[in-house]
């Protein structure tokens, strides 16, 4: 099948099933909406994860990282075969995928790409907020975000405490010696490190249970998905998944970009496990900083591209589809002759989650966490209103 | 400015006066690189990448094969290649070796920015390179230059082993070169990899304000083809690092709008160059008034940095003097807030804590067996605080910037281990007087500190809340 460049709007079959329906809309107001952000470092290569089917291009660049059994989404495109969990989402209505796409960076450094993935800039590290933090601030989110990591990502910044669970294996001093510290704390105007205190001491998670937990992201995911679910608990979480830069062996079904791809896999199953039923109000979305060449390398890698794709999981999806304005793999189709393009802007697609889950007008959004840049609008067309 | 002493080191032990020139103290720190304080085992890099290459082909070409079908007699065996390669001790020693420094040596100042230079050239999280090899490179390539030029480290660091593989180099084949010729011929494609070159421009040298473009970084990633271990079938990539004239992308190629011939000479031309460049130096200044002193420098910060450096020729002895007298004329104006590690050195130093094993202890690991877990301890400590020196995430190190360091569960970190390390301090330690005497000594308000540890009986906690007080937490 020979591809050019076109609107794909393609669902599976039970999507066109559904689609005939008008179900009436209900109060989404006060239902507790759960966005959550997958980053994924290093470059997520688009084309392993979510490849094309028959594009002889294609096939031709990356004669041995081509991956057997894939499992077909449409009459286009095809699904990694280690991602089962995300392809048990899909076949439940509650997964999706927008392809030839990112955050508009194309000068392929990790450390500014990543900066600017989290920014939502164009200026790598002109902008200390994250894109997430800002439009939670927009959307009165205070201590709402929960990242599962040791370090606060860049990505939160933007609103003042945020939660972080990286389980320690120690117990915490005593009560009076952190209410001590936080009023020194108050006192020398550190407010940053008051605030931190006050979660720590309010903490109700460090005691649950007692054992230690283990810090795989599939555990941080159904730990998180049990926080998301509670009415009172964070609306917002933050993974990060490493090692997707691979220059060398990246590999077919068993290679290193398909461990990566697992550990996402697993942060999916696990986040609908917690969630329970209140998957159907969350909504699950990946970042990366750029995609991977087409062209594999000399060390059966790719290198830093372009385009890549995001994964999309949970009830706020519209439908699954594969949502892409694809601008095709002829040489001349390619950004810069080697890679694929990026056709909508990332920035587009996490506005209009925001204002999706946060309830927000998206040209606030717009305005206000991505001053004014041009994005569209994709509520209507990805999201349930 | 007693301050000065935690900015700029880890603050003063309990058998340590005050100096009567604190600015001289630390700068007479800086001219020499003296010989390492640990007095035990100190294995040489190559040893070491003699281990990892034990370890790389007994797994990958031994183990895989034999146990292809046997997944628990692979991770059996693999267990066992792990002990008989030291996998777990190495990085351990490697630890002790670089906190006495710190702790126990005459130069705690040359530490901490040689703990600096570590994270600028960082090799971060790949394979197993912290396991085996990346402490070494700390010491014999980082600590060991930081009497020259910083010409010479940029050039060593950049044609050491460590970050030639670190960074992929070794992929990195000119596409018009013999040997990709060769592969063509056998149907294979052999190409650039620009992450060594990008990282060389972005990260150890000019930094993106220099302005180059993806041509440059091709152009640079050229001149850099064919640098790679060389290559044998048992070495596999640990073998040390040449030039295969086979590999380099043949005609001169321009970066930054030098022209570089073709060849060997190529690569240190080029550094030359980079090196030199304003920008280079401006950056260099930048990430050390960072480091020492604010997230966020001015240009009067900067510009006696620089100064030294044109005046000395990148002299890295000049440039951190200069550095150290910055941070001395703004150490009352400024607070930085300290990385986990340096927390931590500056608790263990100031209160006597037991940190480091002894090397008669560490000494008593054989390879082959499995490291105790006292063996161990460092490598579990840093983890749990979140931040294992040899294990950043990306090549740019870890963050220097305050806000990356504050989280909930950091801080969590830094209330447990604080309370940890009490047991470890030696009895007579265990005292009001040594508190005392210790604020005393390292803080500039001790009447205020005294009074809000006052108000908790147990010492345990009084130690809990020193070093946890902004005063503390920022340096």
């Amino acid at each position: 099948m020979k591809i050019s460049r076109r609107n794909f709007l393609k669902g599976s079959a039970t999507t066109l099933f559904l689609a005939g329906f008008n179900f009436p809309v209900l109060a989404s107001n006060d239902k507790k909406k759960n966005l959550v952000i997958i980053m994924l470092r290093g470059g997520m290569d688009g084309l392993c994860a979510v490849p094309i089917i028959g594009d002889k291009n294609f096939e031709k660049r990356r004669k041995d990282l081509i991956l057997d059994k894939t499992i077909k989404l449409n009459s286009d495109f095809a699904l990694h075969p280690k991602l089962k969990n995300f392809h048990n989402l899909w076949q439940n209505n509650l997964a999706a995928i927008v392809h030839a796409t990112n955050i508009p960076y194309t000068k392929r450094s990790h450390f500014d790409g990543q900066n600017l993935m989290e920014t939502g800039g164009h200026i790598p590290y002109a902008i200390k907020t994250g894109w997430l933090g800002r439009g939670m601030k927009l959307a009165e989110l205070k201590g709402d975000g929960l990242a599962l990591a040791l370090p606060m990502p860049l990505l939160l910044r933007g609103i003042p405490s945020n939660d972080n669970f990286y389980p320690s294996k120690k117990r915490l001093p005593r009560t009076e010696l952190l209410q001590l510290l936080k009023s020194v704390y108050t006192d020398k105007s550190e407010h940053d490190l008051a605030n931190m205190m006050e979660i720590i001491a309010n903490r109700s998670m460090m005691n649950n249970g007692g054992t230690s937990m283990s810090r795989k992201n599939s555990s941080l995911a159904l730990k998180a998905g049990l926080e998301l679910k509670k009415i009172n608990g964070p609306r917002v979480a933050v993974f990060e998944v490493d090692g997707f830069d691979t220059h060398a062996a990246q590999g077919g079904v068993n290679g290193s970009h398909s461990d990566s791809l697992i550990e996402m896999d697993s942060i999916f199953k696990s986040l609908e496990k917690g969630l329970g039923s209140e998957i159907e109000h969350t909504l699950v979305l990946t970042l990366t900083e750029f995609g991977r060449t087409i062209e594999q390398n000399g060390g059966r890698g790719t290198e830093h591209g372009y385009g890549s794709a995001i994964f999309m999981a949970g009830g706020l999806l519209k439908q699954s589809q594969v949502y892409s304005d694809w601008p095709g793999l002829k040489k001349k189709e390619l950004f810069e002759g080697r890679d694929l393009n990026s056709t909508i802007d990332a920035r587009s697609v996490y506005a209009s989650a925001i204002s999706t889950v946060f309830d927000i007008d998206f040209k606030r959004i717009q305005k206000e966490v991505f001053w004014g840049d041009k994005l569209q609008n994709l509520s209507d067309k990805l999201f349930k209103s | 400015m007693k301050n000065f002493y935690r900015k700029v080191a880890f603050g003063l032990g309990p058998d340590e006066k005050a100096p009567s020139d604190p600015l001289e103290w630390a700068k007479n720190q800086l001219n020499n690189v003296p010989e390492f304080y640990w007095k035990g085992k100190i294995l040489p890099e190559k040893e070491l990448r003699g281990y990892y290459r034990e370890w790389v082909y007994g797994d990958r070409k031994v183990l895989r094969k034999k146990f292809k079908n046997d997944k628990d007699g692979y991770k059996r065996e693999k267990n066992k290649l792990r002990h008989a390669t030291g996998q777990k001790f190495w990085w351990n020693l490697e630890l002790c070796i670089r906190y006495s420094e710190a702790l126990k040596s005459q130069n705690p100042v040359l530490a901490k920015l040689w703990y600096f230079w570590g994270n600028h050239f960082a090799i971060s999280e790949k394979d197993f390179l912290a396991q085996y090899t990346t402490g070494a490179y700390q010491r014999e390539i980082i600590r060991a230059n930081m009497n020259q030029n910083f010409e010479k480290m940029a050039q060593e660091a950049t044609k050491g082993w460590s970050m030639i593989h670190h960074l992929d180099n070794e992929q990195n084949i000119g596409p018009k070169s013999q040997s990709a010729k060769w592969a063509r011929e056998k149907g294979k494609k052999r190409g650039v990899n620009e992450n060594h070159a990008r990282e060389l421009l972005e990260l150890h040298t000019v930094s993106p304000n220099c302005g180059y473009s993806q041509e440059d970084v091709i152009q640079m990633a050229y001149i850099m083809s064919g640098w790679r271990p060389e290559w044998g079938k048992k070495r596999l990539e640990t073998g040390d690092v040449h030039f295969d004239p086979n590999a380099h992308q043949p005609g001169s190629k321009i970066v930054l709008g030098k022209k570089y011939k073709s060849g060997r000479k190529g690569l240190s031309n080029a550094i030359t160059d980079l090196v030199n460049h304003p920008s280079c130096r401006e950056f260099i200044a930048m990430k050390l008034c960072r480091y020492l002193i604010t997230d966020n420098p001015t240009k009067e910060m900067m510009e006696p940095i620089t100064k030294a450096w044109e005046k000395s020729d990148g002299f890295l002895p000049e440039v951190h003097k200069a550095a150290i007298e910055v941070a001395f004329n703004y150490s009352d104006k400024y607070n930085k807030f300290q990385n986990p590690e340096n927390w931590l050195l500056q608790m263990s130093k100031m209160a006597d804590v037991d940190l480091i094993p002894s090397p008669a202890f560490m000494d008593l690991y054989k390879i082959g067996n499995k490291p105790i877990r006292d063996h161990r301890a460092l490598e579990y400590l840093m983890d749990e605080l979140g931040q294992h020196p040899y294990l950043a995430k990306q090549p740019n190190g870890w963050s220097d910037i305050s806000e990356d360091w504050m989280s909930p569960e950091l801080l969590i970190r830094r209330l447990v281990y604080a309370r940890e390390s009490y047991y470890k301090k030696s009895g007579n330690s265990q005292t009001k007087e040594f508190y005392e005497e210790m604020i005393e000594k390292n803080y500039d308000n001790p009447g205020e500190i005294l009074k809000i540890i006052g108000q908790h009986k147990e010492l345990v906690h009084k130690h809990v809340i020193l070093f946890n007080l902004p005063e503390t937490l920022r340096s």
